[in-house]
């Protein structure tokens, strides 16, 4: 995962060009729309990562995407502190470059 | 009634996420710690209607999401104050703040039943939306359960780092039965300690959508067959679609 070439700026901006991971394209149009709760994009998209990647990843896709509608509703209704993330390990400065200091959250607390 | 997730899909679904939702849907009807199972099942009733809700699709529109005046779409099962919390919970969660949390909890509820219906929220979201991406019908809710809440309240919680009280792993003791399965666990692992029950519930559920604590920081290791990279990339850009700073 160390050499795996990631722009930051995707987490808020979607997918760019210059994120290296294979079958991303892909895997980001199902979870947006899982996100968007669209069921006709959602099986379009599946149906995608389906016939690229098979079975057991699409599972393990949409699993994940799902995994994180529990995991943000936490730390949001909970207010878990957000330089808590990562062990404590949270920089500002990847909040800043990924965008994530323009969320609400933050916003608020400045 | 049998609970049934999953039926009359093309995907074969790993057996540990069947099981974690028929486990995880049993778990809920049963009587919590401050919820009993009739106001259990109405809390995921009310996530499932929170989703057609028009005041909380113009929320999620405004540019200040607590200056709109309006009221939600709900069931009419639960307290005004329990619906605010379910509703915005599960459509707009990524604007929420502690203000609006002390509001809600001085509208009615305790702490202890803010945080067992947060865990509620968050399962049947995770549980409804795995269902939605494979092509699913939502789950049919289970029968409710007879029986008390446990009212278990752990000696240690306290507020600290967060707007609700959280048990520390230093402060936990026997009667809250196991907690943490490491003294360094992160703070959403936290999150639903001060009711014990609702929190190992809810990651016996997440850690067989996502991963469990021990591999979450070993980044070369994947133990799914999607690749730990593309694991990441996708929860990364779902937790930024919802707004989500942690």
């Amino acid at each position: 995962m160390a050499d795996t070439q990631v722009n930051l700026q995707d987490v808020t901006k979607g997918l760019s060009k210059d994120t290296q991971i294979p079958h991303a394209e892909i895997l980001l149009n199902f979870a947006e729309a899982i996100v968007k709760r669209d069921v006709a994009m959602i099986s379009n998209t599946r149906n995608i990562v389906f016939e690229t990647l098979g079975n057991d990843i699409t599972v393990d896709a949409a699993a994940v995407a799902s995994a994180f509608h529990g995991f943000v509703r936490i730390a949001d209704t909970i207010g878990i502190p957000y330089d808590t993330a990562a062990q404590g390990q949270d920089v500002p400065e990847i909040r800043e470059i990924t965008g994530i200091n323009n969320f609400y959250r933050i916003q608020e607390a400045n | 009634m049998s609970i049934k997730p999953f039926e009359n899909i093309n995907y074969d679904v790993r057996q540990d996420i069947v099981n974690a939702h028929i486990e995880a849907w049993e778990r809920l009807a049963a009587p919590g710690t401050w919820l009993d199972s009739e106001r259990r099942l109405a809390v995921a009733t009310e996530v499932r209607q929170a989703r057609s809700c028009n005041f909380c699709k113009k929320i999620k529109e405004a540019l200040s999401p607590h200056a709109l005046e309006g009221k939600h779409q709900s069931t009419g099962l639960l307290l005004d104050t329990e619906v605010e919390l379910i509703h915005r919970g599960v459509s707009d969660p990524g604007r929420l703040s502690e203000a609006w949390t002390q509001k809600v909890l001085a509208g009615g509820l305790t702490q202890g039943e803010y945080v067992e219906i947060v865990g509620i929220i968050a399962s049947v979201m995770i549980m409804d939306t795995t269902t939605m991406a494979l092509g699913a019908n939502e789950t049919k809710l289970p029968k409710k359960v007879f029986g008390k809440p446990a009212r278990y309240l752990p000696p240690g919680a306290k507020v600290k780092a967060a707007w609700l009280p959280i048990v520390e792993p230093e402060d936990a003791v026997e009667t809250d039965q196991p907690l943490y399965p490491s003294p360094k666990v992160g703070y959403i692992y936290r999150g639903l300690s001060m009711v014990p029950e609702t929190m190992r519930n809810y990651w016996a559920l997440a850690n067989t959508h996502y991963i469990s604590g021990e591999f979450v920081y070993q980044f070369d290791k994947s133990i799914r067959a999607i690749s730990r990279p593309q694991m990441e990339l996708m929860a990364a850009r779902v937790s930024g679609l919802h707004q989500c700073a942690y």
